[in-house]
């Protein structure tokens, strides 16, 4: 589950259709959730995350892990 | 080559492959070629001045002109057509010296900047405010956002979490700082539109008042567009007047920048239903070439429970806080229950005790620590008595006579699924429990209304029903319709939603135009490049991001008063103080590894540069063995990193932060500055050579050295008669 401040990582390309092609470059940048699913925790919600040098985007999160402390 | 995708660093990069290749013969050619090589060059670096575009432009057409092979006119009539095609990213590399692809190293965007989805330019506005100059900061702000007001009381502010000052302390108190600005520069009346262009003679329809509806209106009458907004409720603001609570978003702070967009001729028409008394045929026949759909995820979720349909005291979360936000103060009853974890859930709670419900409780089926909900909303929900029940399961809604009586709950643990890494709630058998209501308020999601589409049934949806665009540009399936906000990312953030009311306002302009749409989204552009603000390095460090000021806890449990009651304007002066000007100093580390490495003093402990291991930074320890040597300046690549001369001082500065003040050592004979005594002892051991003289112990700067050597060396001289 996923919190506000969770750093995380891009570790794949998602294979949901709200990927898009621009995203690819996505993979492997690190970054924080700075807007996870704030209604149900619902592990198909897209989470909005800030990615360092990349901006912030909302994306699937089978896409997404959290970095250890 | 291909994967560069600034225009700058595209050209040099082609540049550098043609002359390399020896292609271009002549060798005045040539020198055209290299003359341009070093222009761009300025360019990519900030360095360029406003006559450097014209000067490429013309020694472009010079090289075509001078061709002597095919290849050399080609050059010749690339850079001419890349100064053409991209002078807005060429202008900003000059005039606000960024690089909006962040390519060009020491000209990207800060991290703060790169994370506002509407990519508002925080450093600047940031140090404005510091200097008092807060109708300026509000210009800038809303260069990208409209709302600067709305914005500073409600943002999820995620330039917060990549604030690279968090990585010393916490971050600055973005959000906050830009409500004062707003409040003050609105209050002096200070708070001005931009010049609008003229009238472009093209009309555009947006359906829905909420802030990605708004955003599009205020950038397309910008641009001379005639606007009209349709809403369905009988004001603007959508989602942030009616599923925000007043007493953290005042109705006046909506109206006072919903009426900026309204004096740009930007038309309403309220208690519209699309679809219902106005269908797009007849919005087209109109003259409406381009439409923006951004009517929000304004319906509930339902919570899949026996009993839900039954009463008339189950609320859904959405209609509740619509009706309070419209006017209605009868509380739904004395014992109510609300259902979910989530910042919806909050709202309603608190929106509740206002109401004067004597018990509200809220259900939620997972643990304090999963609950989405922001953790000072859950802080405060708890300060106003709203109790919370965790690992509780809704089973039945139970009632008697058409009215219900309690709610039918049991006890959940937390249990790891296989294949999964979340936990889930899962019943505990026999754990079954009631809790006696007489109102329950349901707040466990939100969707789309469909229906409202049902004028467009070719248009296009994704699997979680949102409506299906190219996030780039917000076009959706249909020709000349967009959308933004809600609809298309789900229930999400005020700041998502203005960013995606941009784009398409951008996106419809080329649309309307004729030109062709970008291919990735738009990315963050600096607004200008502000004078630093001086700050000693203690005062840097001990400042402290100030506690938010609250409305006592009893006005709060019986009236819809603003809770946070804002910083004083002494607060907001010093926490700007606090800002690192992260569009200045890249945090490349040029200037630790000169000082570690090539120096060998090691003063520079700045921990915070690296984002995935930071260690702990203190700008006052710089002074312990810095000697002022400038080398880490001389180095720094965007002149973030400063050394100068003040009076009989040395001073060292990063981004306007004092690190190091040293007296200054005087020639003894003519007065010439020798350099503070810590780099004077250190040259001495460095190398053997002396600055002093040994024999005397002073200070001599060379050529006073070598006169007093030379004078000494004639005295040593025996006459020869």
């Amino acid at each position: 589950m996923l919190h506000r401040g969770d750093r995380v990582e891009i570790f794949r390309k998602s294979d949901d259709e709200s990927w898009q092609n621009y995203m690819d470059e996505f993979v492997g940048a690190h970054g924080i959730i700075t807007d996870p699913d704030t209604s149900i925790n619902d592990s198909d919600a897209l989470v909005e995350v800030s990615l360092v040098d990349k901006g912030t985007h909302r994306l699937p999160q089978d896409c997404i892990r959290k970095l250890e402390d | 080559m291909s994967e560069i995708s600034c225009p700058v660093s595209k050209t040099i990069a082609e540049l550098d492959a043609m002359i390399a290749s020896n292609r271009i013969k002549t060798p005045k050619s040539r020198r055209i070629a290299e003359e341009i090589r070093v222009l761009m060059e300025d360019v990519a670096w900030g360095r360029a001045g406003k006559d450097h575009l014209s000067a490429m432009a013309k020694l472009s057409q010079e090289l075509v002109k001078e061709s002597d092979t095919p290849s050399c006119a080609t050059m010749g009539n690339m850079i001419g057509a890349a100064l053409t095609d991209h002078s807005e990213s060429f202008q900003s590399h000059v005039n606000t010296h960024n690089c909006p692809t962040g390519e060009c190293v020491n000209l990207a965007p800060a991290p703060c900047q790169m994370a506002c989805p509407a990519g508002i330019d925080i450093p600047t506005y940031v140090t404005l405010i510091g200097m008092g100059r807060y109708d300026e900061a509000i210009e800038v702000i809303r260069k990208d956002n409209p709302f600067p007001w709305v914005c500073g009381l409600v943002c999820t502010r995620p330039c917060e979490f990549m604030c690279v000052r968090a990585r010393i302390d916490t971050p600055v108190s973005i959000k906050f700082l830009k409500a004062y600005a707003a409040e003050q520069a609105m209050s002096e009346g200070q708070y001005r539109n931009p010049p609008q262009a003229p009238p472009n003679g093209k009309k555009v329809c947006i359906v829905g008042a909420g802030p990605a509806g708004m955003t599009a209106a205020y950038y397309l009458a910008l641009k001379g567009y005639g606007v009209r907004v349709i809403e369905q409720l009988p004001m603007a603001g959508g989602m942030l007047m009616v599923g925000i609570p007043r007493y953290r978003l005042p109705r006046e702070v909506i109206d006072r920048e919903v009426d900026m967009i309204r004096e740009l001729g930007v038309e309403f028409e309220f208690n519209t239903r699309f679809g219902w008394r106005v269908h797009i045929n007849q919005l087209r026949k109109e003259g409406f070439e381009a439409f923006l759909f951004t009517i929000g995820a304004h319906k509930c979720s339902p919570m899949r429970v026996p009993g839900e349909n039954d009463f008339a005291e189950v609320f859904t979360a959405v209609s509740f806080l619509r009706e309070v936000a419209l006017g209605d103060r009868e509380k739904p009853g004395d014992k109510v229950l609300i259902i979910g974890g989530g910042n919806v859930a909050i709202d309603s709670a608190r929106t509740c005790i206002r109401l004067g419900c004597k018990e509200v409780v809220l259900a939620y089926r997972r643990t304090r620590a999963e609950m989405p909900a922001d953790e000072e909303e859950i802080e405060q929900a708890e300060e106003e008595g709203v109790q919370m029940n965790f690992l509780t399961i809704p089973v039945e809604i139970v009632g008697e006579e058409y009215s219900m009586t309690k709610m039918h709950c049991v006890r959940a643990e937390l249990v790891a699924r296989e294949g999964s890494t979340r936990m889930s709630p899962v019943p505990i058998f026999g754990s079954d429990f009631y809790i006696e209501i007489d109102a329950i308020i349901v707040a466990v999601g939100q969707r789309i209304d469909h229906t409202i589409m049902s004028d467009l049934p070719d248009l296009d949806w994704t699997r979680r029903n949102t409506i299906n665009v190219n996030r780039a540009t917000m076009e959706t399936s249909l020709e000349g319709v967009f959308a933004a906000g809600d609809d298309v990312l789900g229930p999400a953030t005020v700041i998502e939603a203005i960013a995606g009311g941009k784009k398409a306002a951008s996106a419809i302009d080329r649309y309307l135009h004729g030109l062709p749409q970008r291919q990735l989204p738009p990315v963050p552009v600096r607004r200008s490049r502000t004078e630093f603000l001086k700050v000693p390095a203690s005062t840097k460090m001990s400042l402290k991001r100030p506690e938010m000021p609250l409305l006592n806890y009893n006005r709060r449990r019986v009236t819809f008063q603003q809770v946070e009651l804002g910083y004083e304007e002494n607060a907001v002066r010093e926490e700007a103080r606090r800002c690192l000007r992260c569009d200045i100093c890249r945090r490349c580390g040029d200037c630790v590894a000169v000082c570690r490495d090539r120096m060998g003093i090691d003063a520079l402990h700045l921990g915070y540069l690296d984002f995935d291991h930071p260690v702990k930074s203190d700008f006052r320890n710089v002074a312990e063995k810095c000697i002022a040597c400038g080398a880490c300046a001389e180095n720094c690549k965007n002149n973030a990193m400063q050394i100068h001369d003040e009076g009989d001082e040395r001073i060292l500065s990063l981004c306007g932060i004092v690190l190091n003040r040293q007296k200054l050592v005087f020639c003894e004979s003519c007065g010439a500055v020798l350099g503070p005594a810590k780099y004077l002892d250190y040259i001495d051991k460095r190398i053997s050579q002396q600055t002093t003289a040994q024999n005397t112990n002073r200070y001599l700067c060379l050529n006073c050295s070598r006169k007093q050597t030379a004078q000494q060396h004639d005295e040593q001289v025996v006459p020869l008669f």
